[in-house]
């Protein structure tokens, strides 16, 4: 049977089309990471249409289809809506199976989850809180002030030795701090090295709230930047495991889980 | 006019029109008898209705300038109170009720206009702006202890010096210790507070009264253990129930006629519930810990919606003896120190694990409430208290008052999140 996963995110919207057989083996026939934009609705509907062109199949082929993410309630054409937080947990446990802990950091909430190793299905989380500090949009924030594309920061995270210490966890006010630091002089490497350090910790703190179970896997958008997976690397002093696409877990477990609907 | 656009207007009336004068004028044309009663058919449950018809008469007789108003925080003897024939006024439970009817935004922007910090916790903050735009009743007395809550010591201090009845403020200390010197010091400050009241209002102490008082507190328990009690195999509940509605007359109008009678409702209210219930319904149990939001909300449908019901509410514990009106500062200090918000929090640790096994519950949810450090500092062991049980705990981070301190869309991933947890078990 074909399923369909959608994870709508506050900055990318992900679609995924999954075959899976009655033993639950399972295929990723295709996946679509876009834009949120201003309309999740038209997002959601785009990204899944376009997921069945790249799936080379029709929409009346499709068995059930899950939304998750903070926009699931707008896809209307889901079958069901579950939680990034299950979702999450799901398709992780499909990439890694052995999978204890799940850092999630997205575009404006980063979250961590336990999950339960023997029955795969998250047992606690915690989530950031109100604040977008720490998350994927406070870093684009913070390349945009620095004019320095995003994508280079995790090469000048590790080719950079030295750091200077953002103190400020407010995205408004580190912006007002970086331009200050800039305007002293100081090297806008070292600032980034400061700006990833900064996030690692928020990360890291929730983290111990929630409880430290190896093996950790690293999701969402932020998992593509080298330097923020090495810096929590090296303060927490393990390996992270990051899926081959960190973007399209949340969608992945979400199809996975749609193979359970009963439309009977 | 439907009953819900009947509210909706009373509601954007307020708002439009947020002076004492209207509030004043809105209580008396509700309190009319055809009016009230029709104002309570739209409430479906029975006990609600009766707690919402009595609330609104009890605010117009606070209203109405014919009695003494005496403030209190929530925490406080009431029976003491009402047995002294004043009229309690709990700025606390209003502070709520400024979320309820949509003012609590500009309210907590005078408190914070008038210096208050932000960081004080809404329900003081909210009141505390309230009264400076003269919104509340002028009180006689004030009172507030240092039980649980420390902001209401000060904030309560602040309205005795606003209404310049700074000699007519009093503050109750209550003892670290639950023991017999501790009973005894108690005791002696209500019994004070009981002759010092009656001598103000120049006339003759009235124990006779105070026993009544403590009568009626004590039917109002034992017909609340009776519901409690009915609670802990209920699942078909009246719609709209909820334990956390009833703050008011489980606190400040403790030791009243209506209190009790409103508890006995309840009881029988849930006990036919009880009987036409389907055995074989099943949902999660969850055990709400400290207290809701008071705007509108979708917390509890989300969790209904997710197979998930607040069986028991931490407020809703009837953790005290019953009262002896021949010893009344004696029970009275009693009751004080027996709450497990007192001293220690291993004591409300205990009380929670204590309700956790009685209502079998599947997981807890504890509202952390912006600014309750004397909740919210207890957060962490509470979790790890009931996660050595088994039992999955949220902390659910949020205000109750200030609806722009608690996303919607937040608040409902970590509820859902959650209910996915218990349902998967």
């Amino acid at each position: 049977m074909y399923t369909c996963g959608i994870d709508i995110g506050s900055v990318s919207t992900e679609a995924l089309i999954l075959d899976i057989d009655e033993s639950k083996n399972y295929k990723i026939l295709s996946y679509v990471v876009n834009k949120t934009g201003s309309n999740s609705k038209t997002a959601a509907l785009e990204s899944f249409n376009k997921a069945l062109t790249d799936a080379k199949i029709n929409r009346n082929e499709i068995n059930s289809i899950i939304a998750t993410g903070y926009g699931r309630v707008n896809v209307e054409f889901a079958d069901k809506n579950i939680t990034e937080i299950t979702c999450h947990a799901s398709g992780v446990t499909l990439i890694f199976p052995a999978t204890a802990t799940i850092i999630d950091i997205g575009g404006q909430d980063s979250k961590v989850i336990k999950i339960d190793k023997t029955t795969k299905k998250p047992i606690d989380f915690l989530m950031n809180d109100k604040c977008a500090a720490g998350t994927g949009r406070f870093l684009e924030v913070m390349a945009k002030t620095l004019e320095i594309n995003l994508e280079n920061f995790g090469d000048i995270f590790l080719n950079t030795k030295e750091k200077v210490d953002i103190t400020s966890t407010c995205t408004v006010f580190a912006e007002s701090e970086i331009v200050s630091l800039i305007g002293h002089g100081v090297a806008k490497e070292k600032i980034i090295k400061g700006l990833i350090y900064s996030i690692a910790d928020r990360i890291i703190s929730m983290i111990s709230r929630v409880g430290l179970e190896e093996p950790v896997c690293l999701t969402g958008g932020v998992a593509k930047n080298s330097g923020i997976s090495s810096a929590i690397e090296e303060k927490l002093g393990i390996k992270l495991s990051i899926p081959f696409e960190p973007q399209i877990t949340g969608a992945l477990g979400a199809a996975y889980l749609a193979a359970k609907i009963d439309h009977t | 006019m439907g009953m819900q656009s009947l509210k909706t207007s009373v509601i954007n009336n307020v708002q439009n029109n947020l002076n004492t004068k209207f509030i004043k004028k809105l209580l008396r044309f509700i309190s009319v008898k055809p009016v009230i009663n029709l104002y309570g058919q739209s409430f479906k449950s029975i006990a609600d209705r009766y707690l919402n018809i009595y609330s609104i008469r009890y605010l117009n007789e606070v209203y109405s300038e014919n009695y003494p108003v005496a403030y209190g925080s929530l925490f406080l003897p009431y029976e003491l109170i009402n047995g002294l024939g004043l009229k309690p006024f709990l700025p606390e439970v209003i502070g709520g009720f400024t979320a309820g009817l949509g003012v609590s935004g500009k309210t907590i922007k005078t408190a914070s206009n008038k210096w208050y910090s932000s960081d004080l916790c809404t329900f003081h903050r909210s009141a505390t702006g309230a009264s400076e735009m003269d919104l509340f009743p002028k009180p006689s007395f004030i009172f507030s202890s240092n039980l649980a809550c420390d902001a209401a010591c000060k904030s309560f201090q602040s309205f005795s010096r606003k209404y310049g009845i700074e000699k007519n403020y009093y503050l109750i200390d209550v003892p670290y210790e639950n023991d017999k010197e501790s009973l005894h010091y108690l005791s002696k400050q209500l019994e004070n507070i009981f002759y010092d009241v009656s001598e103000k209002l120049y006339k003759k102490p009235d124990i006779e009264n105070l026993k009544k008082a403590i009568n009626y507190s004590n039917e109002f328990r034992k017909f609340a253990i009776e519901a409690n009690n009915i609670r802990k195999q209920l699942f078909d509940y009246p719609q709209y129930f909820n334990g956390l509605n009833f703050i008011l007359p489980f606190f400040g109008l403790c030791g009243t006629k209506e209190t009790a009678k409103l508890y006995k409702i309840m009881r029988d209210e849930l006990k036919e519930k009880l009987l036409k219930q389907d055995k074989n319904k099943k949902m999660k149990k969850v055990l709400w810990m400290h207290l809701k939001p008071y705007y509108r909300n979708e917390i509890f449908n989300i969790l209904e919606n997710n197979n998930c019901r607040v069986v028991f509410e931490e407020t809703s514990n009837i953790f005290w003896e019953e009262l002896n009106p021949e010893k009344p500062f004696e029970s009275l200090a009693g009751k004080m120190l027996s709450n497990p918000l007192r001293g220690s929090g291993e004591n409300r640790i205990n009380a929670m694990r204590n309700l956790a096994d009685s209502y079998d519950v599947d997981g807890v949810i504890m509202f952390s409430h912006w600014g309750c450090r004397q909740s919210n500092g207890l957060s962490r062991i509470i979790k790890d208290s009931f996660n050595r049980q088994g039992i999955p705990v949220l902390i659910l981070d949020g205000d109750c008052v200030d609806i722009n301190n608690c996303p919607a869309g937040q608040i409902k991933t970590r509820v859902e999140g959650f209910a996915e947890i218990l349902n998967s078990v």
